[in-house]
């Protein structure tokens, strides 16, 4: 597989970063039950990057994730998303920030069944009752492939043409982060390098953010940087280099 | 597996109650109506007995037909001298015991609605085994006692005075005394007590008795005595011991409640039919959520069979538990059942409630029954799952043998309902028994509608989706999209709104036809202006108020109409009498041989009567038709003409002149009068003088004019409705309770979509508006089908009925109202479910397996 990656773009980390987590805790449970998740992560991502973040189970990677994008609360630290504060807000600010800003990828695709490809596609447009901007679906779809397969359901799509549909419904209301929990976590090598490739170009041709949680070494070495988080602590900051590299990275968080 | 099946029980205890409502309420609605019933029994039983703890034997005059007003006739009181000669006979007293009016001195009823009031004589010490609380019996002939209870209704006291309505004039009497008859409550029914012979006169049975009381001599038994004093009377009157007289009395009323019972079972079964979907329905659910559960189980050993048991006790759990909340619930629903009779003014009479054990067994049986039974199909699904469903994603589990079966099932109770309906319809079976054969029909028709209805939800969704996808977006179309997802389950809860509508809207119709049949006969039968009742149009006023009208300026002619059931060729028929010279004059009558003249001619030895009793008995003009009267007699009437029979029967099923009817029926007052007016007079000031001229004398006729009956008669039957409705909405609260439940299970199944709904921006209230337009959805499936289902029933029913002059109407106003409350019934069933949905946890949605 390809293993070439392509450097960090230089003038973006300039600029202010477009996600901002400072002194994230998250614990659960009390007194001798209790676990921490994170414990104590300062972190930033900058815009138009794609950040993979890697480790164990447990390492609270899946947890990091949700609280960037604002699905969890932490227990101490917070958060900034495109300059705004997001540690506080209620459900229906954190509603509003999803809709405009945020887009998602999931392990599971998640695509409703009752829709067409495109239906799913527009969906978050829908929801916000914002009108399409059609050159912009069309260019998204056709990006993704599926410009034949516009009307057909998710049950008559394979699972890489479902999770292909789910980066399109990430992409079309143009987010400022995309995060993808394990999209490719459910996908055959063949669709998982479609779907990465996919991610890879929204970033490299229209300055996407991508920030995705993985375990999966090949996938991780498609990000610009690599995280890697260990018992709740950030353990590993820097580009990857290939894929070999991050096995044995993933072999020293144990 | 036992402890499994609790645990699991627990762990979804709140899917586990809502269960249990779907056989809550059918249950309480038959714990309801024993207790109800028992209880009525119970304190009849107890105020025969009370009443006859003095006597031994009792003679009363047997009766040859039952009248439809229960009276029962009276005998000669020369009896009494034959009974008091009788070797064994300590004391033997005459009495009279008939129904009357009771009223204040300002001439106004005392009582409310249908509970009677009775005129009785007082009883010698012996006999008497009422208390007088105040005051004593009354000692002359102006001087009256009366039950305690309803002089306290009446809000009247000892030295007021009250006025007494038999078969004539209002007469006053001074209140003496209160009288209370050991802890017996009379229910809505009042007595007053006078002296026999003031009784006798009241009651126009002057020289007869309704009942003579008989003391025994010690050391004679009852029986003994009782079969002395037969062998001396005459053959028309029945002597009884005590005994045999109160249980006589108390099998009677009981006979007479059991039609209540019947009826409240009847809607009972249907609350209980319209659950057996709703637990039909959460266990299919459940099985199919459970699918990888029971798989594992499979694996780890399980055999079907245990599979199979620990599904059925779980239903049998839940039934019991239903059962058992049930009857609580229907404890406290006989109470509210009284309540609601009492409303329309038919209190019963009741001490404390009764439960029999049998109440209680019956309940369980029936609601463990119930819910096992639904569950059945569903329990046999459970086993079929597979080892491997516990590797799976998802797996489908079920065949197309099913699908066979279930649409032969469905075509083959179909077919039989049709045919049913159908065989009615060309044999012309009239009446009663059409109906109920045409209501058999429908209920097979209306089961199988609901196997296939699957089918017909797909396109009905997207037709009333359509224009809450017009209103609601994307909401609406998510709604709509989601009660298609899953034909089955949306079909099965619409189904079960749709049985609740159907009778809805079949009664609706039904009564709106039945309301404009009397206006048309009214409109077609009666030409005169102005009708007279008794109060409240139940019991019979005074001959004499006729006359005094007859007086009254401006009125042209008036009639009287009394009736009488006989028998004639062993068939009991209702018979009326009129005044011939006016009859014609107020009283449309349709010929099919005959004219007017036949009836303003009528002489007091002939009849005419009704084309169907002259098929019935094959008699035609010219013939002698016999009439059995009450007390057995025989008397022959000469057939003058025959008319046609109209639909409520104002003629009955033949027509004899008052003189006859007084003379051989002894019948004197009149369940209706029909009055015309002179062609110039105004209506208004007639009817005014009219009732001013009846208002003393005759304080108990109702003067109303043909607007005013038809109101009353329409606010008659829509009382009626409104109880039925009290009864179905039973039924419609399950099949809301079913929406309800099979929302939350639905979106338990759909969180992870939710939860990506949410992620992608969905805001709680759009979530919730989506919830609310699929309950929306489902309810006007079932509305519309079940009103659709219920006006076409209401139209084949009636084609039978056409030939009495049944006439269908449909009210569309009042059928669109039903269709909008059941839409927003179905909002209300939304808000806890939508609830739920809005407040999935994002987080806990997208991570969830």
């Amino acid at each position: 597989m390809e293993s070439t990656l392509a450097a960090p773009s230089q003038s973006a980390s300039s600029e202010s970063p477009i996600v901002k987590a400072i002194g994230i805790e998250r614990v659960y449970g009390e007194g001798q039950a209790e676990v921490r998740a994170l414990d104590g992560v300062d972190v930033s991502f900058e815009k138009g990057r794609f950040t993979s973040i890697m480790g164990p189970s447990g390492s609270g990677k899946s947890t990091l994730m949700h609280i960037l994008a604002g699905l969890d609360k932490p227990t101490a630290g917070s958060v900034e998303v495109d300059g705004e504060e997001i540690t506080g807000l209620g459900d229906s600010d954190l509603t509003e920030l999803r809709r405009d800003k945020l887009g998602f990828v999931f392990q599971f695709f998640n695509l409703l069944s009752v829709l067409t490809a495109e239906e799913n596609i527009l969906l978050p447009l829908s929801i916000a009752k914002k009108k399409p901007d059609q050159e912009w679906v069309d260019q998204v779809i056709d990006r993704v492939g599926l410009t034949d397969r516009r009307s057909h359901r998710p049950s008559e799509l394979s699972g890489g043409q479902q999770q292909r549909v789910a980066v399109a419904r990430a992409l079309v209301t143009r987010p400022a982060v995309l995060f993808a929990d394990e999209p490719t976590g459910n996908l055959d090598s063949k669709s998982s390098e479609d779907v990465l490739a996919l991610l890879r170009g929204a970033v490299d041709e229209t300055g996407q953010t991508v920030i995705m949680v993985t375990h999966e070494p090949d996938a991780a070495a498609h990000g610009d940087r690599l995280i890697a988080l260990r018992d709740g602590k950030l353990v590993h900051d820097a580009p990857p280099v290939s894929a070999d590299n991050v096995i044995e990275l993933l072999k020293t968080l144990g | 597996m036992f402890r499994l099946t609790f645990k699991n029980l627990w762990a979804r205890k709140w899917r586990s109650l809502m269960t249990a409502v779907a056989v809550i309420f059918g249950i309480a609605l038959v714990a309801g109506t024993y207790v109800l019933t028992d209880t009525t029994n119970q304190a009849f039983d107890q105020i025969f007995n009370e009443s006859l703890a003095g006597t031994d034997v009792v003679v009363t005059a047997k009766s040859e037909v039952d009248q439809q007003d229960g009276s029962t006739p009276s005998f000669s009181a020369k009896v009494l001298k034959d009974v008091q000669g009788v070797d064994g006979v300590r004391q033997a007293t005459g009495g009279i015991f008939s129904t009357g009016a009771i009223l204040d001195s300002e001439g106004d009823s005392t009582g409310g609605g249908f509970a009677p009031q009775f005129i009785s004589s007082t009883l010698p010490e012996t006999f008497d085994t009422s208390t007088y609380p105040e005051g004593h019996l009354p000692t002359g002939p102006d001087e009256a006692t009366l039950d305690e209870a309803a002089a306290e209704r009446a809000g009247i006291e000892v030295g007021d005075t009250i006025q007494l309505v038999g078969v004539g004039k209002a007469v006053p009497f001074r209140l003496v005394g209160l009288m209370r008859l050991g802890g017996s409550s009379f229910g809505g029914t009042s007595v007053a007590q006078v002296d026999l012979p003031v009784a006798q006169k009241l009651t126009g049975k002057e020289g007869q008795f309704d009942q003579i009381s008989i003391a025994a001599d010690t050391g004679i038994s009852d029986e003994e005595l009782r079969d002395r004093v037969a062998e001396v009377v005459p053959n028309d009157v029945r002597v009884e011991t005590a005994d045999e007289n109160a249980d006589r009395n108390a099998s009677e009323i009981r006979e007479s409640l059991s039609f209540l019972t019947i009826a409240l079972l009847a809607f009972a079964a249907i609350a209980l039919f319209v659950g057996s979907f709703v637990i039909f329905n959460v266990f299919s659910i459940t099985v199919a959520q459970r699918t990888r559960e029971f798989g594992m189980l499979r694996t780890l050993g399980a055999g079907r069979r245990q599979i199979l048991r620990s599904v059925l006790i779980e239903s049998f759990l839940i039934g019991l538990f239903g059962s058992v909340i049930g009857i609580l619930v229907g404890y406290g629903l006989a109470a509210g059942l009284s309540a609601l009779l009492k409303a329309i003014g038919a209190e019963l009479p009741a001490n404390s409630l009764v439960v029999l054990p049998r109440t209680i067994i019956v309940s369980l049986v029936i609601g463990t029954g119930v819910t096992m039974v639904s569950s059945f199909i569903p329990a046999i699904r459970s086993t079929r799952v597979p080892p491997i469903a516990a590797l799976q994603e998802n797996i489908v589990i079920g065949g197309k043998n099913r699908v066979v079966l279930r649409t032969a099932i469905a075509v083959l109770l179909g077919l039989i309902g049709l045919v049913l309906i159908g065989s009615t319809l060309i044999s012309g079976t009239d009446g009663g028994s059409g109906a109920a054969s045409i209501g058999a029909g429908a209920v097979c028709v209306l089961i199988a509608i609901s196997i296939f209805a699957p089918k017909l939800v797909v396109p009905a969704a997207s037709i009333i989706g359509a224009p809450i996808e017009k209103l609601g977006g994307l909401n609406g179309r998510l709604a709509r999209e989601n009660s298609q997802r899953n034909p089955a389950r949306t079909a099965i809860t619409a189904a079960a709104l749709m049985i609740g509508l159907a009778l809805v809207s079949f009664v609706t119709v039904f009564a709106s036809g039945l309301s404009s049949s009397v206006n048309k006969v009214v409109d077609d039968s009666l030409p005169g202006e102005i009708t007279l009742q008794g109060t409240g149009g139940v019991l019979p006023f005074p001959a004499g108020a006729i006359k005094a009208v007859q007086q009254v300026d401006g009125v042209e002619a008036a009639s009287g109409v009394r009736y009488v059931s006989v028998k004639v060729d062993g068939k009991t028929a209702p018979i009326s009498s009129v005044d011939p010279a006016d009859i014609v004059k107020v009283y449309t009558v349709e010929w099919k041989e005959g004219s007017n003249t036949d009836l303003t001619g009528l002489t007091d030895d002939e009849i005419v009567i009704g084309d169907k009793l002259a098929d019935d008995v094959g008699a035609g003009v010219g013939d002698t038709v016999t009439l059995v009267s009450q007390k057995g007699q025989e008397f022959d009437f000469r057939v003058r003409a025959v008319m046609k029979t109209d639909s409520i029967e104002l003629a009955g099923q033949g027509i004899v002149t008052q003189t006859a009817m007084e003379r051989d029926f002894k019948v004197q007052s009149n369940a209706v009068g029909l009055v015309k007016l002179d062609p110039g007079a105004s209506l208004e000031s007639t009817q005014s003088a009219v009732e001013t001229a009846l208002k003393e004398p005759f304080p108990t006729v109702d003067v109303l004019n043909q607007g005013e009956l038809k109101e009353q008669q329409k606010s008659q039957i829509n009382g009626l409705l409104a109880m039925i409705y009290v009864l179905l909405a039973l039924a419609v609260v399950v099949s809301l309770v079913g929406i309800v439940v099979t929302l939350i299970l639905s979106i338990f199944e759909r969180t992870r979509e939710l939860g990506m709904l949410r992620a992608i921006g969905m805001s709680r209230r759009q979530i919730k508006r989506m919830v609310r337009y699929e309950a929306v959805i489902t309810a006007v499936i079932g509305a519309v089908s079940g009103l659709v289902v219920g006006v076409i029933f209401a139209f084949l029913i009636g084609i039978p009925l056409s030939g009495d002059g049944f006439e269908l109407s449909y009210p569309v106003g009042t059928l669109v109202v039903i269709l909008i409350l059941t839409a927003l019934a179905g909002v209300l069933a939304a808000i806890y479910p939508a609830r739920k949905a809005a407040k999935l946890d994002v987080l806990e949605a997208v991570s969830y397996e």
